[in-house]
């Protein structure tokens, strides 16, 4: 078989070829990519190691919504109904690790359709999709650019939606009027620091001090903090800094006496945050990512199904584990699930057209599949993203906002500050 | 077994190996023979008694070269891998200056300074590094054909071939270079330092050369891997890769040439494969340190101790009976 590959080269059908191939000679149960009755998926994140808080409650959430589609009757495709099955693959957020999970999951499990959360692993898996044609889902549509057409980013829109939370800021607190910023000299933090940017100078709030970007290997962040709030700025922006650093950070804010106002994307794991520091310090610190028992999430508008109901079956089974990626993977599963029945298939190039037949189904309201100016190709679904404060110790959505709305009044600046950052996508190398 | 007919059995078993694995497994053997020539190639820095924590980026160094020569010199690949191998060497060569006025501690802490700063500057100036982001697209190796062997590089098969072969010549050459006279001197360089120096031995360049030698195939390894996976960035050659490459070395044991190898492979199994299959994918890293404290523990001579003691018995029961004389 591999000589045959060899010789032939590679082509998407002798991928599918092979692959059915090495499952039934290993005697697995899905010998195709959707046999038995059975439907597997990948999960291909990092699930240990710095960066696993963005990979694993998010493959605990994808178990939780799977128990909940099976004992619903499975996924009804044209020729009968499917349970769902995760595979997972640590891919320890190196590329090369990625680049094997990817071999493995589509060319061992027989997966139709592998999540990721992207970033720094996506170049490496980005041969292996060209190659199979395998549809794969991105929580970061900086990833997509006009050569990824099987790469959709349809739960978020890192970093654009940030500026939900300085519009809103803007509009309900016109006082703050001085902002400083800090990030993670990385892949994840300098588009996002390009994008607080936008929306800073968008409304009309100074920039006191060039955005302080730090190594990710930053253990002490007391130093960064002295020189951030030495300029006794009204904001601290904490852009989309990993929890790792989110953690330390406030709490120097705290020890070094600092009362203002804080804005990041995520605030994951807050309840630590506010014991390491005070529910008083805490009140009113904005970021993005709702928890789902919030009232406000049972509106008509949410496409999520029964968030209360997922939120309190992920905190009995993983106490203090909720995160920002908690639902994240679990809803681009609720929209791969509403197009593999709508196309009657569980074939990626089926599934992928499906999906993008018209309004997609975003957790937060129906949204459009757009991002050619920043992204080069229309593969990320954006539409409304909640802004989320601290109140009383428990995080609470306090309006939803449109994306399309800010980025069709300030797109420029956005186009602007992204080019200044390299981070356009005819500029990514 | 005459030795020959060993080294042939041992070679038709790499050539097969591949054939037996999963797809995945094949991924994870090209990583391995990559990793192979890192490892082998940081023991000969050892050998002078200096342990780096610079090797890592120095492997991004070659990465990096050969990237850059390809995408922006259109350099064909395999020459851009040799290059890289000698551009790594030359920043090996101008990194001693400062690093060889120090030894031991003081060296490792100054080697990881430097490593710091060459990772610095890859962040800071996006053009040509590509920033934190880094390099993608990079040219893979492109396809030939031998008559009987069609290379598809995309295959794990075909660059584990490829790659098997570079590492084997680089092997070779390490090798030799370790039984010969400059060898010879870089063991008393470590072990005799001042008595090398009395016989008329410049210490120094002598540090400085074992360090450009290791750091130009820690380049050539880094090469490997970045024409193979197509991206590479700064994160990719932080202290958590050192961190491995310090406990393969560690674990395997420096006194021969096989024992870093031997740590290597033993390790890369058990954590990518094993674990992996067993279904402790997410327990890896603590199991992981506990593989790593017992062998400490029970095994202080590393790996290599157990095949010695093995070897040796073999090598007393085949000894000619000492009788008393006559």
């Amino acid at each position: 078989m591999i000589s045959k590959i060899v010789k032939s080269g590679l082509t998407r059908r002798t991928f599918l070829k092979s692959t059915a191939v090495t499952a039934m000679s290993a005697g697995l149960p899905a010998a195709s990519l959707a046999a038995g009755n059975t439907i597997r998926i990948g999960f291909l994140a990092p699930l240990t190691g710095a960066v696993a808080a963005w990979g694993k409650p998010g493959l605990d959430g994808c178990q939780i919504w799977a128990e909940r589609v099976n004992a619903a009757g499975g996924i009804k495709l044209g020729d009968g109904s499917y349970d769902v099955e995760f595979v997972s693959y640590d891919n320890e957020y190196d590329p090369a690790k990625a680049r094997t999970g990817a071999t493995k999951l589509i060319r061992e499990d027989g997966v139709s359709f592998i999540m990721m959360l992207g970033g720094d692993t996506w170049p490496g898996v980005q041969p292996v999709a060209d190659k199979t044609g395998m549809l794969f889902s991105t929580l970061l549509p900086s990833d997509l650019s006009p050569d990824t057409n099987t790469l959709i980013a349809p739960a978020e829109v890192h970093p654009i939606y940030n500026v939900t939370g300085v519009e809103w800021l803007a509009e309900n607190k016109p006082e703050l009027k001085t902002a400083v910023m800090c990030a993670q000299d990385d892949a994840l933090g300098l588009p996002s620091v390009a994008t607080y940017l936008a929306a800073f100078e968008a409304a009309g709030i100074e920039m006191l001090d060039a955005p302080l970007l730090f190594d990710p290997a930053t253990t002490d962040f007391a130093p960064v903090v002295t020189r951030l709030i030495s300029k006794s700025p009204d904001i601290v922006c904490l852009d989309t800094c990993y929890s790792d650093y989110v953690h330390p950070i406030a709490e120097q804010l705290f020890q070094q006496g600092f009362t203002g106002q804080i804005i990041s994307c995520t605030a994951d794991f807050y309840d630590q945050m506010i014991a390491k520091t005070s529910e008083e310090f805490m009140e009113g610190f904005v970021f993005q990512f709702p928890d789902f028992d919030d009232p406000a999430l049972n509106g008509d508008n949410i496409n999520f199904t029964d968030p209360n109901g997922f939120y309190e079956a992920f905190n009995t089974r993983h106490p203090g584990q909720w995160g920002a990626v908690s639902w994240e993977y679990a809803s681009i599963m609720d929209l791969w699930k509403a197009a593999a029945e709508k196309a009657g298939s569980a074939s990626p190039d089926a599934v992928a057209a499906a999906m993008k037949e018209g309004k997609g189904k975003h957790a937060f309201g129906d949204a459009d599949w757009w991002g050619t100016e920043l992204f080069g190709i229309d593969n990320a679904l954006v539409g409304d993203w909640p802004v989320v404060a601290i109140e009383s110790g428990k995080a609470r959505i306090k309006d939803f906002r449109s994306i399309p709305d800010w980025y069709a009044k300030h797109g420029d600046l956005l186009i602007k500050h992204m080019q200044a950052y390299d981070q356009m996508w005819n500029q990514r190398s | 077994m005459p030795k020959f007919l060993i080294w042939i059995a041992a070679l038709a078993a790499l050539i097969a190996l591949p054939h037996g694995l999963s797809f995945s497994q094949q991924e994870i053997l090209v990583f391995l023979t990559i990793n192979v020539l890192l490892v082998a190639s940081y023991r000969l820095l050892t050998l002078t008694g200096e342990w780096s924590l610079g090797h890592v980026v120095i492997m991004g160094v070659g990465a990096y070269s050969s990237a850059l020569l390809t995408k922006k010199l259109g350099v064909y690949v395999p020459i851009s891998m040799l290059l890289g191998g000698v551009i790594a060497a030359l920043i090996a060569v101008l990194l001693s200056f400062p690093l060889f006025r120090m030894k031991g501690f003081y060296f490792l802490i100054g080697s990881f300074a430097a490593g710091e700063i060459i990772r610095l500057l890859w962040k800071r100036f996006r053009d040509p590094f590509g920033g934190a982001k880094g390099i993608k697209g990079i040219d893979p190796m492109p396809d030939f054909s031998v008559g009987f062997y069609q290379f598809d590089f995309f295959e794990p098969t075909s660059y584990y071939y490829f790659a098997g072969i570079i590492v084997a010549v680089c092997l070779w050459i390490l090798w030799r270079i370790e039984k010969s006279p400059v060898g010879l001197t870089f063991h008393a360089v470590h072990w005799q330092d001042k008595l090398a120096q009395a016989s008329g031995v410049n210490v120094r360049a002598y540090r400085t050369l074992a360090f450009a030698i290791a750091s130009g195939f820690a380049g050539i390894s880094g090469a490997l891997l970045a024409h193979y996976i197509g991206t590479i960035n700064p994160n990719a050659f932080d202290i958590d890769l050192m961190v491995y490459v310090l406990t393969w070395a560690i674990v395997g044991g420096t006194a021969t040439f096989y024992g870093p190898i031997l740590g290597c492979v033993v390790l890369t199994v058990i954590n990518e494969i094993v674990l992996r299959e067993l279904g402790l994918e997410q327990m890896r890293p603590l199991i992981y340190g506990a593989i790593m404290i017992l062998s400490i523990l029970f095994l202080p001579n590393g790996l290599e101790s157990i095949v010695q003691k093995f070897t040796k018995r073999r090598a007393a029961e085949g000894a000619p009976e000492r009788r008393p004389a006559e």
